[in-house]
Protein backbone atom coordinates (compact mmCIF):
# COMPACT_ATOMS: atom_id res chain seq x y z
CA UNK A 1 0.00 0.00 0.00
CA UNK A 2 1.86 2.66 -1.62
CA UNK A 3 -0.52 5.45 0.09
CA UNK A 4 0.46 4.80 3.82
CA UNK A 5 3.82 3.93 3.67
CA UNK A 6 6.87 4.88 1.18
CA UNK A 7 9.95 2.41 0.22
CA UNK A 8 12.09 4.48 3.18
CA UNK A 9 9.24 4.03 5.48
CA UNK A 10 9.31 1.02 4.81
CA UNK A 11 12.68 -0.14 5.92
CA UNK A 12 12.59 2.49 9.08
CA UNK A 13 9.45 0.70 10.02
CA UNK A 14 10.46 -2.93 9.73
CA UNK A 15 13.69 -1.84 11.37
CA UNK A 16 11.87 -0.61 14.39
CA UNK A 17 9.99 -3.86 14.01
CA UNK A 18 12.64 -5.71 14.49
CA UNK A 19 14.02 -3.89 17.14
CA UNK A 20 11.36 -4.38 19.02
CA UNK A 21 11.16 -8.19 18.55
CA UNK A 22 14.62 -8.41 19.85
CA UNK A 23 13.79 -6.39 23.11
CA UNK A 24 10.85 -8.54 23.68
CA UNK A 25 13.07 -11.55 23.41
CA UNK A 26 16.09 -11.05 24.90
CA UNK A 27 15.01 -11.22 28.20
CA UNK A 28 13.37 -14.74 27.53
CA UNK A 29 16.13 -15.84 25.88
CA UNK A 30 18.77 -14.88 28.55
CA UNK A 31 16.67 -16.95 30.65
CA UNK A 32 17.25 -19.76 29.08
CA UNK A 33 20.48 -19.25 28.18
CA UNK A 34 21.40 -18.92 32.16
CA UNK A 35 19.29 -21.88 33.08
CA UNK A 36 22.27 -23.90 31.22
CA UNK A 37 25.08 -21.93 33.37
CA UNK A 38 27.68 -23.89 36.00
CA UNK A 39 27.01 -21.16 38.36
CA UNK A 40 24.90 -19.92 40.93
CA UNK A 41 24.51 -16.20 40.18
CA UNK A 42 23.54 -15.40 36.63
CA UNK A 43 26.00 -13.03 35.31
CA UNK A 44 28.85 -12.79 32.49
CA UNK A 45 31.34 -14.08 31.83
CA UNK A 46 29.00 -17.50 31.33
CA UNK A 47 30.71 -20.12 33.18
CA UNK A 48 30.32 -23.08 30.82
CA UNK A 49 27.41 -25.65 30.01
CA UNK A 50 25.42 -27.20 32.99
CA UNK A 51 21.94 -29.26 32.91
CA UNK A 52 22.62 -29.94 36.49
CA UNK A 53 20.22 -27.15 37.91
CA UNK A 54 17.21 -28.99 35.63
CA UNK A 55 17.92 -32.22 37.93
CA UNK A 56 18.19 -30.14 40.89
CA UNK A 57 14.98 -28.76 40.35
CA UNK A 58 13.24 -32.06 39.58
CA UNK A 59 14.39 -33.58 42.14
CA UNK A 60 13.46 -30.80 44.96
CA UNK A 61 10.30 -32.03 46.44
CA UNK A 62 8.80 -27.98 47.48
CA UNK A 63 9.53 -27.60 43.81
CA UNK A 64 7.52 -30.02 42.20
CA UNK A 65 5.08 -30.08 45.09
CA UNK A 66 4.34 -26.30 44.03
CA UNK A 67 4.25 -27.11 40.47
CA UNK A 68 1.58 -30.02 40.93
CA UNK A 69 -0.19 -28.11 43.02
CA UNK A 70 -0.28 -25.20 40.10
CA UNK A 71 -1.50 -28.15 37.88
CA UNK A 72 -4.07 -29.34 39.55
CA UNK A 73 -5.27 -25.73 40.31
CA UNK A 74 -5.43 -24.65 36.66
CA UNK A 75 -7.45 -27.39 35.06
CA UNK A 76 -10.03 -27.06 37.94
CA UNK A 77 -9.82 -23.40 37.05
CA UNK A 78 -10.13 -23.84 33.21
CA UNK A 79 -12.68 -26.24 33.58
CA UNK A 80 -15.15 -24.50 36.20
CA UNK A 81 -14.17 -21.21 34.56
CA UNK A 82 -14.72 -22.23 30.78
CA UNK A 83 -18.14 -24.39 31.91
CA UNK A 84 -19.45 -21.22 33.62
CA UNK A 85 -18.73 -19.32 30.91
CA UNK A 86 -20.54 -21.28 28.63
CA UNK A 87 -23.65 -20.79 30.91
CA UNK A 88 -22.92 -17.16 30.62
CA UNK A 89 -22.42 -16.53 26.84
CA UNK A 90 -25.33 -18.65 25.99
CA UNK A 91 -27.47 -16.33 28.10
CA UNK A 92 -25.92 -13.52 26.47
CA UNK A 93 -25.92 -14.29 23.22
CA UNK A 94 -29.96 -15.41 23.59
CA UNK A 95 -32.75 -14.02 22.23
CA UNK A 96 -34.43 -12.04 25.80
CA UNK A 97 -32.39 -12.24 28.80
CA UNK A 98 -34.00 -9.83 31.94
CA UNK A 99 -31.44 -6.81 32.80
CA UNK A 100 -28.76 -8.19 30.17
CA UNK A 101 -26.28 -5.11 30.35
CA UNK A 102 -26.42 -5.35 34.17
CA UNK A 103 -24.91 -9.00 33.81
CA UNK A 104 -22.68 -8.19 31.04
CA UNK A 105 -21.18 -5.37 33.54
CA UNK A 106 -21.00 -7.61 36.13
CA UNK A 107 -19.40 -10.29 34.75
CA UNK A 108 -16.84 -8.18 32.70
CA UNK A 109 -15.76 -6.53 35.53
CA UNK A 110 -12.91 -8.00 37.23
CA UNK A 111 -11.11 -7.57 33.87
CA UNK A 112 -10.63 -4.12 36.08
CA UNK A 113 -10.72 -4.88 39.37
CA UNK A 114 -7.04 -4.95 40.31
CA UNK A 115 -5.88 -8.45 41.39
CA UNK A 116 -4.49 -6.91 44.41
CA UNK A 117 -7.54 -5.96 45.83
CA UNK A 118 -9.67 -8.93 45.42
CA UNK A 119 -6.96 -10.34 47.25
CA UNK A 120 -7.54 -8.79 50.64
CA UNK A 121 -10.71 -8.24 50.12
CA UNK A 122 -11.36 -12.22 49.82
CA UNK A 123 -8.81 -12.37 52.80
CA UNK A 124 -10.98 -10.24 55.02
CA UNK A 125 -14.04 -11.94 53.74
CA UNK A 126 -12.36 -15.48 55.00
CA UNK A 127 -11.55 -14.01 58.09
CA UNK A 128 -15.23 -12.46 58.56
CA UNK A 129 -16.38 -15.91 58.02
CA UNK A 130 -13.69 -17.49 60.23
CA UNK A 131 -12.36 -20.01 57.95
CA UNK A 132 -8.46 -20.22 57.21
CA UNK A 133 -6.98 -19.35 53.78
CA UNK A 134 -6.94 -22.63 51.19
CA UNK A 135 -6.10 -23.91 47.77
CA UNK A 136 -10.17 -23.63 47.76
CA UNK A 137 -9.89 -20.36 47.88
CA UNK A 138 -7.51 -19.12 45.24
CA UNK A 139 -9.32 -21.49 43.00
CA UNK A 140 -12.47 -19.48 43.98
CA UNK A 141 -10.54 -16.27 43.16
CA UNK A 142 -8.92 -17.49 39.70
CA UNK A 143 -12.30 -18.84 38.54
CA UNK A 144 -13.92 -15.31 39.05
CA UNK A 145 -10.89 -13.02 37.26
CA UNK A 146 -10.73 -16.30 34.33
CA UNK A 147 -14.55 -16.08 33.82
CA UNK A 148 -14.49 -12.39 31.67
CA UNK A 149 -11.53 -13.97 29.24
CA UNK A 150 -14.00 -17.71 28.76
CA UNK A 151 -16.68 -15.55 27.76
CA UNK A 152 -14.57 -12.92 25.59
CA UNK A 153 -13.73 -16.40 23.80
CA UNK A 154 -16.77 -18.24 23.51
CA UNK A 155 -19.62 -15.26 22.71
CA UNK A 156 -18.00 -14.08 19.54
CA UNK A 157 -17.89 -17.77 18.46
CA UNK A 158 -21.57 -18.46 19.59
CA UNK A 159 -22.31 -14.96 17.59
CA UNK A 160 -21.12 -16.69 14.03
CA UNK A 161 -23.27 -19.87 14.81
CA UNK A 162 -26.49 -19.54 12.01
CA UNK A 163 -29.60 -19.73 14.47
CA UNK A 164 -31.58 -21.81 11.92
CA UNK A 165 -29.45 -25.12 12.57
CA UNK A 166 -30.35 -25.23 16.31
CA UNK A 167 -33.77 -24.17 15.58
CA UNK A 168 -33.97 -27.46 12.48
CA UNK A 169 -33.06 -29.38 15.46
CA UNK A 170 -35.59 -28.22 17.28
CA UNK A 171 -38.32 -28.49 14.93
CA UNK A 172 -37.03 -32.17 14.26
CA UNK A 173 -37.82 -32.69 17.99
CA UNK A 174 -35.05 -32.25 20.10
CA UNK A 175 -35.73 -30.19 23.27
CA UNK A 176 -32.96 -27.08 24.29
CA UNK A 177 -30.68 -29.54 26.15
CA UNK A 178 -30.12 -31.94 23.58
CA UNK A 179 -30.18 -29.21 20.75
CA UNK A 180 -27.52 -27.79 22.49
CA UNK A 181 -25.50 -30.86 23.10
CA UNK A 182 -26.08 -32.43 19.88
CA UNK A 183 -25.49 -29.26 17.43
CA UNK A 184 -24.13 -25.92 19.54
CA UNK A 185 -21.63 -27.45 21.78
CA UNK A 186 -20.02 -29.45 18.83
CA UNK A 187 -19.89 -26.15 16.91
CA UNK A 188 -18.08 -23.83 19.86
CA UNK A 189 -15.64 -26.52 20.93
CA UNK A 190 -12.66 -24.87 19.30
CA UNK A 191 -13.78 -21.74 21.00
CA UNK A 192 -14.20 -24.17 24.53
CA UNK A 193 -10.36 -25.22 23.73
CA UNK A 194 -9.04 -21.71 23.16
CA UNK A 195 -11.08 -21.10 26.18
CA UNK A 196 -9.79 -24.08 28.74
CA UNK A 197 -5.70 -23.05 27.88
CA UNK A 198 -6.57 -19.22 27.99
CA UNK A 199 -7.95 -19.70 31.61
CA UNK A 200 -5.77 -22.65 32.49
CA UNK A 201 -2.70 -19.97 31.88
CA UNK A 202 -4.53 -17.30 33.80
CA UNK A 203 -4.51 -19.80 37.22
CA UNK A 204 -0.78 -21.04 36.17
CA UNK A 205 0.52 -17.71 36.09
CA UNK A 206 -1.30 -16.25 38.52
CA UNK A 207 0.76 -14.65 41.75
CA UNK A 208 -1.38 -11.85 43.72
CA UNK A 209 -4.20 -14.09 44.97
CA UNK A 210 -2.13 -16.89 45.58
CA UNK A 211 0.34 -15.02 47.26
CA UNK A 212 -2.42 -13.71 50.17
CA UNK A 213 -4.73 -16.86 49.86
CA UNK A 214 -2.44 -20.35 49.84
CA UNK A 215 -1.39 -21.49 53.21
CA UNK A 216 1.90 -21.19 54.08
CA UNK A 217 2.89 -24.91 53.45
CA UNK A 218 1.38 -25.48 50.19
CA UNK A 219 2.22 -22.43 47.81
CA UNK A 220 1.47 -22.49 44.18
CA UNK A 221 4.16 -22.50 41.82
CA UNK A 222 4.63 -18.87 41.12
CA UNK A 223 4.26 -18.30 45.19
CA UNK A 224 7.53 -20.98 44.91
CA UNK A 225 8.85 -18.85 42.06
CA UNK A 226 8.84 -15.79 44.08
CA UNK A 227 10.39 -16.70 47.54
CA UNK A 228 12.88 -18.78 45.11
CA UNK A 229 14.45 -15.64 43.71
CA UNK A 230 14.68 -14.70 47.59
CA UNK A 231 16.98 -17.61 48.56
CA UNK A 232 20.08 -17.40 46.53
CA UNK A 233 20.98 -21.24 46.74
CA UNK A 234 17.14 -21.64 44.66
CA UNK A 235 17.96 -18.85 42.44
CA UNK A 236 19.54 -21.20 39.62
CA UNK A 237 16.46 -23.73 40.08
CA UNK A 238 13.99 -21.18 39.59
CA UNK A 239 16.05 -19.56 36.28
CA UNK A 240 15.53 -23.89 35.52
CA UNK A 241 11.94 -24.18 36.14
CA UNK A 242 11.15 -20.41 34.44
CA UNK A 243 13.25 -21.38 31.34
CA UNK A 244 11.13 -24.44 30.64
CA UNK A 245 7.72 -22.77 31.18
CA UNK A 246 8.31 -19.96 29.18
CA UNK A 247 9.38 -22.23 26.12
CA UNK A 248 6.84 -24.32 26.95
CA UNK A 249 4.13 -21.40 27.07
CA UNK A 250 5.19 -19.87 23.77
CA UNK A 251 4.92 -23.47 22.12
CA UNK A 252 1.31 -23.65 23.80
CA UNK A 253 0.31 -20.55 22.26
CA UNK A 254 1.78 -20.92 19.18
CA UNK A 255 0.38 -23.81 18.76
CA UNK A 256 -3.28 -22.69 20.32
CA UNK A 257 -3.48 -20.21 17.25
CA UNK A 258 -2.42 -22.60 14.79
CA UNK A 259 -4.74 -25.40 15.31
CA UNK A 260 -7.86 -23.15 16.35
CA UNK A 261 -7.29 -21.62 12.90
CA UNK A 262 -7.25 -25.15 11.00
CA UNK A 263 -10.22 -26.53 13.37
CA UNK A 264 -12.29 -23.41 12.27
CA UNK A 265 -11.71 -23.27 9.18
CA UNK A 266 -12.60 -26.86 9.00
CA UNK A 267 -15.75 -26.16 10.56
CA UNK A 268 -16.61 -23.53 8.35
CA UNK A 269 -16.58 -25.47 5.10
CA UNK B 1 -31.17 -13.72 13.49
CA UNK B 2 -34.40 -11.62 14.30
CA UNK B 3 -35.88 -11.66 10.32
CA UNK B 4 -37.87 -14.53 9.78
CA UNK B 5 -40.72 -14.78 7.57
CA UNK B 6 -44.67 -14.48 8.78
CA UNK B 7 -45.44 -17.60 7.23
CA UNK B 8 -43.28 -19.26 9.64
CA UNK B 9 -45.24 -17.15 12.86
CA UNK B 10 -47.84 -20.06 13.56
CA UNK B 11 -45.29 -22.43 15.00
CA UNK B 12 -42.83 -19.90 16.14
CA UNK B 13 -44.87 -19.83 19.70
CA UNK B 14 -43.76 -23.44 20.22
CA UNK B 15 -40.22 -22.72 19.31
CA UNK B 16 -39.69 -20.04 22.07
CA UNK B 17 -37.36 -21.21 25.33
CA UNK B 18 -38.97 -21.56 28.40
CA UNK B 19 -38.99 -18.82 30.40
CA UNK B 20 -36.63 -19.83 33.36
CA UNK B 21 -34.02 -21.41 30.88
CA UNK B 22 -31.88 -18.20 30.61
CA UNK B 23 -32.09 -17.19 34.29
CA UNK B 24 -30.90 -20.58 34.53
CA UNK B 25 -28.12 -20.31 32.76
CA UNK B 26 -26.69 -16.70 33.66
CA UNK B 27 -27.56 -17.19 37.97
CA UNK B 28 -24.47 -19.55 38.23
CA UNK B 29 -21.74 -17.36 36.92
CA UNK B 30 -23.42 -14.21 38.35
CA UNK B 31 -23.69 -15.80 41.81
CA UNK B 32 -19.98 -16.74 41.25
CA UNK B 33 -19.05 -12.79 41.29
CA UNK B 34 -21.37 -11.56 43.46
CA UNK B 35 -19.91 -13.92 45.94
CA UNK B 36 -16.06 -13.40 45.42
CA UNK B 37 -16.01 -10.28 44.09
CA UNK B 38 -18.86 -7.98 44.87
CA UNK B 39 -19.18 -8.98 48.68
CA UNK B 40 -15.17 -9.07 49.10
CA UNK B 41 -15.53 -5.30 47.73
CA UNK B 42 -18.55 -4.62 49.99
CA UNK B 43 -16.49 -5.96 53.02
CA UNK B 44 -13.47 -3.36 52.49
CA UNK B 45 -15.96 -0.55 52.24
CA UNK B 46 -17.21 -1.54 55.64
CA UNK B 47 -13.48 -2.07 57.09
CA UNK B 48 -12.84 1.83 55.61
CA UNK B 49 -15.34 3.19 57.40
CA UNK B 50 -14.62 1.26 61.15
CA UNK B 51 -17.66 -0.38 60.77
CA UNK B 52 -15.87 -3.85 60.78
CA UNK B 53 -12.50 -4.45 61.89
CA UNK B 54 -10.20 -7.45 62.48
CA UNK B 55 -8.77 -6.24 65.55
CA UNK B 56 -10.09 -8.15 68.72
CA UNK B 57 -11.98 -6.50 71.66
CA UNK B 58 -11.86 -3.20 69.63
CA UNK B 59 -14.76 -1.44 69.31
CA UNK B 60 -16.73 -0.22 65.91
CA UNK B 61 -18.06 2.82 65.05
CA UNK B 62 -19.20 4.33 62.16
CA UNK B 63 -16.10 6.67 61.04
CA UNK B 64 -14.64 9.27 58.51
CA UNK B 65 -11.61 9.60 60.31
CA UNK B 66 -9.25 7.34 58.26
CA UNK B 67 -10.14 8.86 55.00
CA UNK B 68 -9.62 12.32 56.20
CA UNK B 69 -6.79 11.26 57.57
CA UNK B 70 -5.62 9.71 53.83
CA UNK B 71 -7.15 12.29 51.31
CA UNK B 72 -5.21 15.38 50.43
CA UNK B 73 -6.29 18.56 52.50
CA UNK B 74 -5.02 16.58 55.62
CA UNK B 75 -2.94 19.53 57.43
CA UNK B 76 0.45 20.33 57.49
CA UNK B 77 1.93 17.03 56.61
CA UNK B 78 0.96 15.59 53.28
CA UNK B 79 -0.13 11.67 53.75
CA UNK B 80 2.75 9.67 53.29
CA UNK B 81 0.19 7.09 51.35
CA UNK B 82 -1.12 9.95 49.43
CA UNK B 83 1.88 11.14 48.14
CA UNK B 84 2.68 7.04 46.91
CA UNK B 85 -0.28 7.32 45.03
CA UNK B 86 0.85 10.34 43.22
CA UNK B 87 4.32 8.92 42.50
CA UNK B 88 2.82 5.85 41.17
CA UNK B 89 -0.06 7.96 39.03
CA UNK B 90 3.17 9.05 37.50
CA UNK B 91 4.80 6.10 36.12
CA UNK B 92 1.69 4.67 35.71
CA UNK B 93 0.80 7.65 33.40
CA UNK B 94 4.03 7.81 31.56
CA UNK B 95 4.49 4.02 31.13
CA UNK B 96 0.86 4.24 29.09
CA UNK B 97 2.08 6.96 27.65
CA UNK B 98 5.52 5.66 26.23
CA UNK B 99 3.75 2.15 25.56
CA UNK B 100 1.05 3.75 23.59
CA UNK B 101 3.91 5.65 21.15
CA UNK B 102 6.59 3.14 21.26
CA UNK B 103 3.21 0.50 19.85
CA UNK B 104 2.00 2.63 17.47
CA UNK B 105 4.86 2.14 14.51
CA UNK B 106 4.55 -2.08 15.17
CA UNK B 107 1.20 -1.89 14.43
CA UNK B 108 1.63 0.61 11.56
CA UNK B 109 3.76 -1.72 10.13
CA UNK B 110 1.81 -5.00 10.73
CA UNK B 111 -1.27 -3.39 8.88
CA UNK B 112 0.93 -1.40 5.99
CA UNK B 113 3.62 -3.29 5.22
CA UNK B 114 3.59 -7.09 6.28
CA UNK B 115 0.35 -7.81 4.27
CA UNK B 116 0.72 -11.44 4.04
CA UNK B 117 2.05 -12.64 7.24
CA UNK B 118 0.56 -9.74 9.75
CA UNK B 119 -0.91 -12.48 11.78
CA UNK B 120 1.85 -14.36 12.19
CA UNK B 121 4.07 -11.23 13.20
CA UNK B 122 1.53 -10.26 15.27
CA UNK B 123 1.48 -13.56 17.21
CA UNK B 124 5.48 -13.22 16.86
CA UNK B 125 5.14 -9.68 19.08
CA UNK B 126 2.17 -10.76 21.22
CA UNK B 127 3.84 -14.53 22.46
CA UNK B 128 6.06 -13.00 25.03
CA UNK B 129 3.12 -11.51 26.34
CA UNK B 130 1.49 -15.01 27.07
CA UNK B 131 4.32 -16.22 29.15
CA UNK B 132 4.08 -16.25 32.60
CA UNK B 133 4.15 -12.46 33.91
CA UNK B 134 6.04 -13.24 36.80
CA UNK B 135 8.61 -15.44 34.80
CA UNK B 136 9.13 -12.01 32.78
CA UNK B 137 9.43 -9.75 35.87
CA UNK B 138 11.99 -12.56 36.96
CA UNK B 139 14.04 -12.88 33.72
CA UNK B 140 14.48 -8.90 33.89
CA UNK B 141 16.18 -8.90 37.24
CA UNK B 142 18.89 -11.35 35.94
CA UNK B 143 19.29 -8.83 33.29
CA UNK B 144 19.75 -5.77 35.49
CA UNK B 145 20.62 -6.74 38.93
CA UNK B 146 24.03 -5.36 40.66
CA UNK B 147 25.69 -8.29 39.57
CA UNK B 148 23.29 -9.04 36.27
CA UNK B 149 23.51 -9.89 33.03
CA UNK B 150 24.04 -5.90 31.80
CA UNK B 151 26.24 -4.81 34.57
CA UNK B 152 28.54 -7.62 33.98
CA UNK B 153 28.87 -7.30 30.45
CA UNK B 154 29.85 -3.89 30.99
CA UNK B 155 32.50 -5.04 33.25
CA UNK B 156 33.48 -7.75 30.96
CA UNK B 157 34.03 -5.44 27.72
CA UNK B 158 35.86 -2.71 30.40
CA UNK B 159 33.33 -0.44 29.78
CA UNK B 160 33.06 0.38 33.25
CA UNK B 161 35.10 -0.99 36.17
CA UNK B 162 34.76 -4.18 38.10
CA UNK B 163 31.90 -4.00 40.83
CA UNK B 164 30.65 -0.36 39.73
CA UNK B 165 26.99 -1.24 38.27
CA UNK B 166 25.02 1.38 36.90
CA UNK B 167 22.85 2.93 39.65
CA UNK B 168 19.83 3.45 38.07
CA UNK B 169 19.12 0.04 36.41
CA UNK B 170 17.48 -1.42 38.98
CA UNK B 171 15.67 -0.82 42.29
CA UNK B 172 14.73 2.44 40.54
CA UNK B 173 11.79 4.15 38.92
CA UNK B 174 13.67 3.40 35.95
CA UNK B 175 13.50 -0.60 36.13
CA UNK B 176 10.27 -0.60 37.19
CA UNK B 177 9.12 1.84 34.67
CA UNK B 178 11.14 -0.46 31.43
CA UNK B 179 9.40 -3.84 32.82
CA UNK B 180 5.89 -2.26 32.89
CA UNK B 181 6.68 -0.90 29.70
CA UNK B 182 8.07 -4.33 28.47
CA UNK B 183 5.23 -6.60 29.77
CA UNK B 184 2.60 -4.07 27.86
CA UNK B 185 3.64 -2.91 24.57
CA UNK B 186 3.04 -5.88 22.83
CA UNK B 187 -0.53 -5.80 24.03
CA UNK B 188 -1.15 -2.07 23.19
CA UNK B 189 -0.54 -2.60 19.49
CA UNK B 190 -3.90 -4.88 19.28
CA UNK B 191 -6.48 -2.67 19.34
CA UNK B 192 -4.23 0.16 17.40
CA UNK B 193 -3.57 -2.78 14.60
CA UNK B 194 -7.16 -3.98 14.52
CA UNK B 195 -8.77 0.10 13.51
CA UNK B 196 -5.41 0.20 11.25
CA UNK B 197 -6.03 -2.65 9.42
CA UNK B 198 -9.85 -2.01 8.78
CA UNK B 199 -9.05 1.70 7.37
CA UNK B 200 -10.35 1.48 3.95
CA UNK B 201 -7.64 2.55 1.50
CA UNK B 202 -9.52 4.43 -0.80
CA UNK B 203 -9.54 6.87 2.21
CA UNK B 204 -5.78 7.38 2.10
CA UNK B 205 -5.79 7.21 -1.72
CA UNK B 206 -8.73 9.95 -2.11
CA UNK B 207 -6.54 12.24 0.22
CA UNK B 208 -3.42 11.65 -2.17
CA UNK B 209 -5.33 12.05 -5.10
CA UNK B 210 -6.41 16.05 -3.45
CA UNK B 211 -2.66 16.41 -2.60
CA UNK B 212 -2.03 15.36 0.46
CA UNK B 213 1.22 14.41 1.04
CA UNK B 214 2.06 11.08 2.96
CA UNK B 215 2.77 13.14 6.11
CA UNK B 216 -0.48 15.23 5.75
CA UNK B 217 -2.63 12.38 5.46
CA UNK B 218 -1.12 10.35 8.06
CA UNK B 219 -1.51 13.45 10.06
CA UNK B 220 -5.05 14.31 9.06
CA UNK B 221 -6.53 10.71 8.01
CA UNK B 222 -5.31 7.76 9.53
CA UNK B 223 -4.16 9.14 13.15
CA UNK B 224 -7.78 10.62 13.97
CA UNK B 225 -9.21 7.41 12.38
CA UNK B 226 -7.21 5.84 14.63
CA UNK B 227 -7.62 7.27 17.92
CA UNK B 228 -10.10 4.93 19.08
CA UNK B 229 -7.34 2.29 18.97
CA UNK B 230 -4.76 4.38 20.32
CA UNK B 231 -7.30 5.40 23.25
CA UNK B 232 -8.22 1.95 24.10
CA UNK B 233 -3.97 0.95 24.04
CA UNK B 234 -3.57 3.62 26.38
CA UNK B 235 -6.60 1.98 28.73
CA UNK B 236 -5.11 -1.18 28.14
CA UNK B 237 -1.79 -0.22 30.00
CA UNK B 238 -3.39 2.70 32.22
CA UNK B 239 -5.78 0.25 34.32
CA UNK B 240 -4.02 -2.94 35.43
CA UNK B 241 -0.64 -0.38 36.19
CA UNK B 242 -2.75 1.58 38.49
CA UNK B 243 -2.90 -1.57 41.06
CA UNK B 244 0.20 -2.56 39.95
CA UNK B 245 2.39 -4.55 42.56
CA UNK B 246 4.47 -7.13 41.57
CA UNK B 247 7.27 -5.54 39.50
CA UNK B 248 8.51 -2.89 42.21
CA UNK B 249 8.28 -5.80 44.46
CA UNK B 250 10.90 -7.44 42.39
CA UNK B 251 12.69 -4.61 40.45
CA UNK B 252 11.89 -1.62 42.45
CA UNK B 253 13.82 0.05 45.38
CA UNK B 254 12.22 2.13 48.42
CA UNK B 255 11.57 5.20 46.13
CA UNK B 256 9.57 3.24 43.43
CA UNK B 257 6.93 1.49 45.44
CA UNK B 258 4.31 1.83 44.19
CA UNK B 259 0.71 2.40 45.66
CA UNK B 260 -0.52 -1.13 45.41
CA UNK B 261 2.76 -1.96 47.62
CA UNK B 262 1.01 0.48 50.10
CA UNK B 263 -1.73 -1.99 50.24
CA UNK B 264 -0.34 -4.87 50.48
CA UNK B 265 1.80 -3.18 53.21
CA UNK B 266 -1.16 -2.91 55.48
CA UNK B 267 -2.17 -6.73 55.15
CA UNK B 268 1.50 -8.08 55.01
CA UNK B 269 3.80 -6.24 56.91
CA UNK B 270 2.29 -3.97 59.48
CA UNK B 271 -1.04 -5.19 59.87
CA UNK B 272 -3.57 -2.66 60.07
CA UNK B 273 -6.55 -3.55 57.47
CA UNK B 274 -8.70 -0.99 58.17
CA UNK B 275 -6.38 1.76 56.81
CA UNK B 276 -5.31 -1.05 54.31
CA UNK B 277 -9.05 -1.12 53.05
CA UNK B 278 -9.12 2.67 52.41
CA UNK B 279 -6.21 2.39 50.29
CA UNK B 280 -7.99 -0.09 48.60
CA UNK B 281 -11.04 1.32 47.86
CA UNK B 282 -9.75 4.53 46.88
CA UNK B 283 -8.18 2.55 44.08
CA UNK B 284 -10.88 0.59 42.92
CA UNK B 285 -12.77 4.00 43.02
CA UNK B 286 -9.58 5.89 40.52
CA UNK B 287 -10.58 2.62 38.42
CA UNK B 288 -14.01 2.95 38.05
CA UNK B 289 -13.36 7.02 37.34
CA UNK B 290 -10.73 5.41 34.65
CA UNK B 291 -13.52 3.48 33.54
CA UNK B 292 -15.96 6.22 33.28
CA UNK B 293 -13.61 8.30 31.62
CA UNK B 294 -12.33 5.86 28.94
CA UNK B 295 -15.05 3.20 28.57
CA UNK B 296 -16.57 3.90 25.89
CA UNK B 297 -13.75 3.26 23.51
CA UNK B 298 -13.21 0.23 25.27
CA UNK B 299 -16.68 -0.27 24.66
CA UNK B 300 -16.52 -0.19 20.65
CA UNK B 301 -13.39 -1.75 20.67
CA UNK B 302 -15.31 -4.55 21.99
CA UNK B 303 -18.47 -4.56 20.24
CA UNK B 304 -17.05 -4.47 17.36
CA UNK B 305 -14.55 -7.58 18.07
CA UNK B 306 -17.74 -9.04 18.69
CA UNK B 307 -19.64 -8.54 15.58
Amino acid sequence: MSAAVGRLGKVILGGYFGLMVVFLYVPLVVLVIFAFNNAYIPALPYSGFTTKWFHAAFSNTDLTGALKRSAWLALLNGAAASLLGVAAALAMTGRRLFLRSVWTTLLLLPLVVPYIVLAIGMVIVIHQLGYQASLTAVLAGHIVISLPYSILVIVPRLRTLDESIVEAARDLGADNVRAFLLVTLPLIVPALISSALICFTISFDEFAIASFLAPPGSPTYPVFLYSGTRTPALEPQVIALGAIVVVFSIVLVVAGDVSRRVLERRLAT
Amino acid sequence: MTDRPIAEAPPRRLRLRPRGGRAFLIAPPVLVVLAVMVAPIVLIALYSVDVKTNLPFTPTKFTWSMWKDFLPPSGKFPNPFWHRFEISMVITVVVSLIAVAAAYPLAYFLAFVSRRSRYTLLLLILAPFFTSYLLRVIAWKIMLSNHGVINTALWDIHLRSHGDGLPWLIYSKFSVGLVLFYSWVPFVAVPIFVLLDRLDPNLLEAAQDLGAGRVTTFLRVTLPLSLPGVIAGFVFVLIPTTGEFITPLLVGGPGSQMFGNSIQSFFQDTPNWNYGAVLALWLVGVVFVMLLVFGRFLATDLREANS
